[in-house]
């Protein structure tokens, strides 16, 4: 009896490699499609998550050893922002006390009640006025992630109250932030029947409401001007992401001097001691470090669609009238040149944040990402364009990337995490949220776990 | 059979609610194809075996050049007028394909 509770309970619901696959199939079963389509795409999902898996692990090991070699030289406390890698950095602190798997089973958990609470609150609408069904699987997964360790971490709780905090938390945001943009994406959409469900949602509406008071959106609309197109480069995920590991690698080598790169090329590092020139080594580790990410997304790809199918058929079906909650970047293409106003002002913001970091010489220092950087700067670029021209758009840019920096510092401090979400709704409104849970452990004297 | 990639900003969220649109689209029109979803910046190993991209106009200007069919609209999420370009595009190009 106990070991067929033991495979059922640790060996099967509590592998997410499993897990996932089995919430795929049903998925698909329940769409109505044909078994051999559910055992595929459940199988895809299988390898889709331990790709992700492998992808994580060497980015968080081999990224690790510059936050290591920066905090031994220097004493500060490094912290990457990125969205992925923060979701398996929390699983990987939970792990390290419940036992591996347990973190990503937990969370998996999360994302189907979470997204049920989401119907039922649209279901209720009458009452909650949420309208919208939060779809963009690829931004839910990393949330619940977020939402399982904050949880844990500060209430120590087990496993069924965790999910349902986790769950209850995560399903608000969803539903109150993609609600409060129907009305703005119709506008920017001509109409269209979706609103925006990603990871600036709050400050997306914050900016609709701002931007008026600081321009003028029929004079000044930078989608009638014309713009050079000498910077779309800036819009390939790939290079950029290149770009920023080239750059902070460089920054802590430089920093940290020869004992610091000699202690990265020895067997405690990277354990490349062929890599004797400095330029050559940093060249290495930056396509590394990138090609770990590329591995990770290449996971997440592998899984997510499948999961974001059953979703949607599942909302379609009991929910017709709710709205979809999709990608920002669904936007993107009405309003092509704010997202690049939006991308640029965004990386000003950000370098003026860090270097405000380093003005106040605080004890942690932040190394950006391309998804919060490029995807909320243009979302609120877009926003703040359509209600108050290309100037609100500018200031508002500015703003969002000093806030994304600052606020995602405070989030990291007490996190305790060596990457973080840093875009802009997890530099705000979740540093509250963070804060509260903090204070109520820290009320009832609660240890604060991994 | 026809391939058909989805492109958008970084592979991972519009580009995968437009692949799970295609491939309704493509059960319920009976075309018979193998859909792909990417970002701009990582198109080029994959338009090589592309038949049809379908993306936004800024995204294709991002674009390697390519002999694949280009389908493109501003609003991606409309699954009425992606299906009414995605099948003129095949009845024009690839009549065979369709059902």
């Amino acid at each position: 009896m106990s070991y067929i509770l033991d495979l059922l309970l640790t060996q099967i619901f509590g592998q997410p490699f499993l897990l996932l696959a089995i919430v795929v199939f049903i998925g698909y079963i329940a769409m109505k499609q044909k078994v051999s389509k559910a055992i595929i795409g459940a199988f895809k999902a299988s390898i889709g998550i331990l790709v992700m898996g492998m992808g994580s692990s060497a980015l968080i090991a081999n990224f690790g050893k510059l936050l290591t070699v920066l905090q031994n030289t220097t004493g500060i406390q490094g912290a990457g922002l990125n969205t992925y890698p923060t979701m398996t950095a929390s699983y990987a602190k939970m792990d390290a006390v419940l036992g591996e798997g347990t973190g990503n089973s937990w969370g998996i958990y999360v994302l189907l009640i979470g997204f049920l609470m989401n119907l039922a609150l649209v279901a209720l609408r009458k009452y909650t006025k949420i309208r919208a069904v939060y779809l963009t699987g690829n931004a839910m997964i990393v949330q619940v992630g977020i939402s399982t360790y904050l949880v844990w971490r500060f209430l120590g709780t087990g496993m069924i109250p965790t999910i349902l905090i986790a769950s209850f938390i995560t399903a608000l945001y969803w539903g109150i932030g993609a609600t409060l943009l129907i009305k703005p994406t119709k506008v920017i959409t001509g109409g269209a029947d979706l609103t925006v469900a990603h990871q600036q949602m709050y400050v997306a509406f914050a900016a609709y409401k701002i931007a008026p008071l600081l321009g003028n959106p029929e004079k000044d609309d930078i989608e009638k001007k014309k713009l050079p197109t000498s910077l779309n480069f800036l819009q390939d995920s790939v290079l950029v992401t290149l770009l920023v590991m080239l750059i902070s690698t460089a920054v802590i080598m430089l920093v940290v001097g020869k004992d610091g790169v000699d202690w990265l090329r020895g067997a405690d590092g990277f354990n490349q001691a062929s890599y004797k020139n400095p330029v050559i080594f940093l060249l290495w580790i930056s396509i590394t470090l990138t090609a770990n990410i590329w591995v990770l997304l290449a996971g997440v790809r592998m899984f997510v669609g499948e999961l974001m199918m059953s979703f949607k058929g599942i909302s379609e079906k009991l929910l017709p009238g709710a709205v979809a909650g999709v990608d920002c970047a669904a936007i993107f293409g009405f309003a092509p040149k704010s997202v690049v106003l939006g991308l640029v002002c965004g990386a000003i913001g950000q370098v003026i944040g860090l270097l405000l970091l380093l003005a106040f010489k605080s004890p942690i220092f932040l190394v950006p990402g391309f998804i919060p950087l490029f995807f909320d700067n243009a979302t609120v670029a877009i926003f703040a364009n359509k209600f108050g021209g290309w100037k609100a758009a500018v200031v508002l840019c500015l703003c969002c990337g000093i806030i994304q920096i600052l606020g995602s510092m405070l989030a990291v401090s007490m996190m305790d995490l060596t990457w973080w979400q840093g875009s802009a709704d997890y530099a705000t409104i979740w540093v509250g949220v963070i804060g509260i849970f903090k204070f109520i452990g820290g009320l009832f004297g609660i240890p604060v776990a991994g | 059979m026809l391939n058909i990639l989805c492109v958008c900003h970084n592979g991972m969220g519009t580009s995968m609610l437009m692949k799970i649109n295609v491939n309704n689209i493509c059960m319920e029109n009976g075309i018979s194809a193998t859909v792909e979803a990417c970002a701009h910046g990582e198109a080029l190993g994959f338009l090589m075996t592309t038949d049809i991209v379908l993306t936004s106009p800024d995204i294709l200007e991002m674009l390697p050049p390519t002999d694949a069919k280009i389908v493109t609209t501003l609003n991606l999420m409309d699954k009425a007028e992606v299906t009414r370009l995605l099948v003129d595009c095949i009845k024009e190009n690839f009549p065979n394909e369709i059902g």
